[in-house]
């Protein structure tokens, strides 16, 4: 518990920085929003886009004058935010003490590897809750000066359990780099060029048909905005296969820090 | 019985070296000193004792444990001062000193606070504005906070001022005398030849030699110099002599073996003076690494 409490409290800083990024997302996009709201008439500059750019934004799925609609768009930035906080969380949060030598002293006293790789997961996931439930609250906040349609809350609910997953999705890569890359200074810079390829991976999918199967290899195609407003759910077959790339992740994670030897 | 058990211990990092074939044992109760220069595998050999690092070949014991397999168990209590000491920045000492001591079951309050006014650390503070010497005093505190059984010292001095160093090395003694096994790795030889029963000297990641101070003055070698007139450093040709040095009539020498060959030797010159010394661990140790 030691070791969970004082990552806590070290992260903490890091937590608080990341939460102003998310409230400022979520109150810069609202204001935003409070353009196109009630007015359809803002609609007709999207007509001059072309069709693919309104697909890779997910413009054509939601109208923007409602603030469903509104929060449908915003769903893939919380998911980029939540990916990228996770990822640098996980591996940060491994490597940090080879990247600050602190290894000659944490992994000297008598705590097995294993023991410090669950407090430390323990304690990013704690962030990772932390950051969501932040994204939420902001947007509740956001969204009072507006008349949301019935159904708001519970697809809210829906994306921020969406953001959840991807965020553990990230965290157990991110926990991999840290605990397999020797290299310390690129386990961070190793996670954000897989977001982005992802990222990238994600929009291309949307493209054209022949690409549809890229779906499978980016976590940011497994919770799409408008088919939870049309279902009402997490895909089931996503979750699953979210939750195997957790466990693999992470078992990996285990495995191979207990076997390399630590960068002193 | 043996505190540590190393047995053909070998280290690579990738192609480059760190330690081959390397075996000691470390009695219980004893201090060890191990010396050689910087790069020679010290340090690699103390990482593997405390499993930071995995063996590539051959293994080690701690207690009776293998440090592979049971290292959790062993760094209860084991007590490590590394070389350059490094903690969390943002944290102040007195935090530090709590979070370590909450690893080990015993409550080291009292303990605490002896230490830290020995080596006059001042507790308010934050680590990161600590100079060099007194991180390396937070690390004396830390590394002995909890009675361990068995230290290790790599490169304890650097950085503390020689006041310091006294208290430090009577603080070994202290710890010393009340059982610990201390093992005790330098390069600077004075300290480990005040310090130390036994040494084993590492170079280039082999040892070269494993024996207790004295036997390593005594019986080893010893350091003629002699003076007369006319010598000459072939003068001395003789099965033992070793770093002939010449300058302006005085001859000086290393010899190992029988001391009557030399002696008998010496006995059919002509000499002003002569004087037989026992050679200084520095010495013996140079003669190692020339």
């Amino acid at each position: 518990m030691n070791i969970f409490f004082r990552e806590l409290r070290a992260n903490f800083k890091s937590l608080v920085i990341w939460s102003v990024i998310t409230a400022l997302l979520v109150v810069v996009g609202v204001a935003k929003f409070s353009a196109y709201y009630g007015n359809p008439e803002s609609l007709k500059i999207l007509d001059s886009f072309p069709p693919a750019v309104l697909d890779a934004m997910n413009l054509r799925a939601f109208n923007l004058t409602t603030v469903i609609g509104f929060f449908g768009i915003m769903f893939v930035y919380f998911g980029l935010l939540g990916a990228i906080a996770a990822a640098m969380w996980g591996s940060d949060i491994i490597s940090k003490e080879e990247r600050d030598r602190t290894v000659e002293f944490s992994l000297v006293l008598p705590v097995s590897r294993n023991r410090v790789v669950t407090a430390k997961a323990l304690a990013a996931l704690v962030n990772c809750a932390v950051f969501v439930l932040v994204t939420w609250g902001f947007s509740l906040l956001m969204v009072r000066s507006y008349k949301p349609e019935p159904g708001f809350y519970s697809f809210l609910a829906l994306e921020m359990e969406g953001m959840f997953v991807i965020e553990l999705i990230f965290l157990g890569l991110g926990l991999l780099l840290g605990c397999a890359m020797k290299q310390y200074k690129l386990s961070g810079s190793t996670a954000v060029g897989i977001i982005m390829v992802t990222y990238i991976l994600s929009v291309m999918s949307g493209l054209q048909k022949n690409l549809d199967f890229l779906k499978y290899f980016t976590p940011f195609k497994y919770f799409d905005a408008g088919e939870m407003l049309r279902s009402g759910a997490l895909g089931g077959g996503y979750l699953l296969l979210s939750a195997a790339i957790v466990v693999v992740c992470v078992a990996a994670a285990y495995w191979t820090y207990n076997r390399r030897d630590l960068y002193i | 019985m043996s505190v540590i058990e190393v047995s053909n211990l070998t280290k690579y990092y990738g192609k480059s070296r760190g330690i081959v074939d390397v075996s000691f044992d470390v009695k219980e109760g004893e201090i060890f000193g191990f010396i050689g220069p910087n790069g020679a595998g010290k340090s690699t050999t103390i990482r593997l004792l405390l499993s930071l690092i995995h063996p590539t070949s051959g293994s080690a014991k701690v207690f009776g444990k293998d440090v592979v397999t049971h290292g959790t168990e062993i760094r209860r209590d084991i007590g490590y001062l590394p070389s350059e000491v490094f903690y969390y920045e943002g944290m102040k000492v007195i935090d530090l000193l709590k979070y370590s001591a909450s690893f080990f079951p015993a409550d080291s309050t009292q303990r605490m606070r002896e230490l830290s006014d020995l080596m006059e650390l001042e507790m308010n503070r934050r680590i990161s504005d600590l100079s060099y010497g007194n991180k390396k005093k937070v690390g004396i505190v830390q590394g002995l906070l909890h009675s361990p059984k068995l230290l290790f010292l790599d490169e304890p001095t650097s950085g503390l001022d020689p006041l310091m160093q006294r208290k430090f090395f009577d603080l070994i003694r202290k710890e010393n005398a009340r059982g610990v096994t201390v093992f005790f790795s330098s390069h600077i030889l004075g300290e480990v030849q005040r310090l130390c029963n036994r040494v084993g000297i590492i170079r280039e990641g082999k040892i070269v030699e494993i024996s207790d101070i004295r036997s390593l003055q005594q019986n080893n070698y010893k350091k003629l110099r002699v003076t007369g007139e006319g010598l000459k450093a072939a003068d001395f040709k003789l099965a033992g002599v070793t770093n002939v040095q010449s300058d302006n009539g005085t001859t000086s020498f290393f010899f190992k073996g029988d001391i009557n060959a030399v002696l008998k030797k010496l006995s059919g010159m002509k000499l002003d003076d002569v004087s037989i010394e026992e050679p200084s661990l520095e010495e013996i140790f140079m003669h190692y690494y020339e």
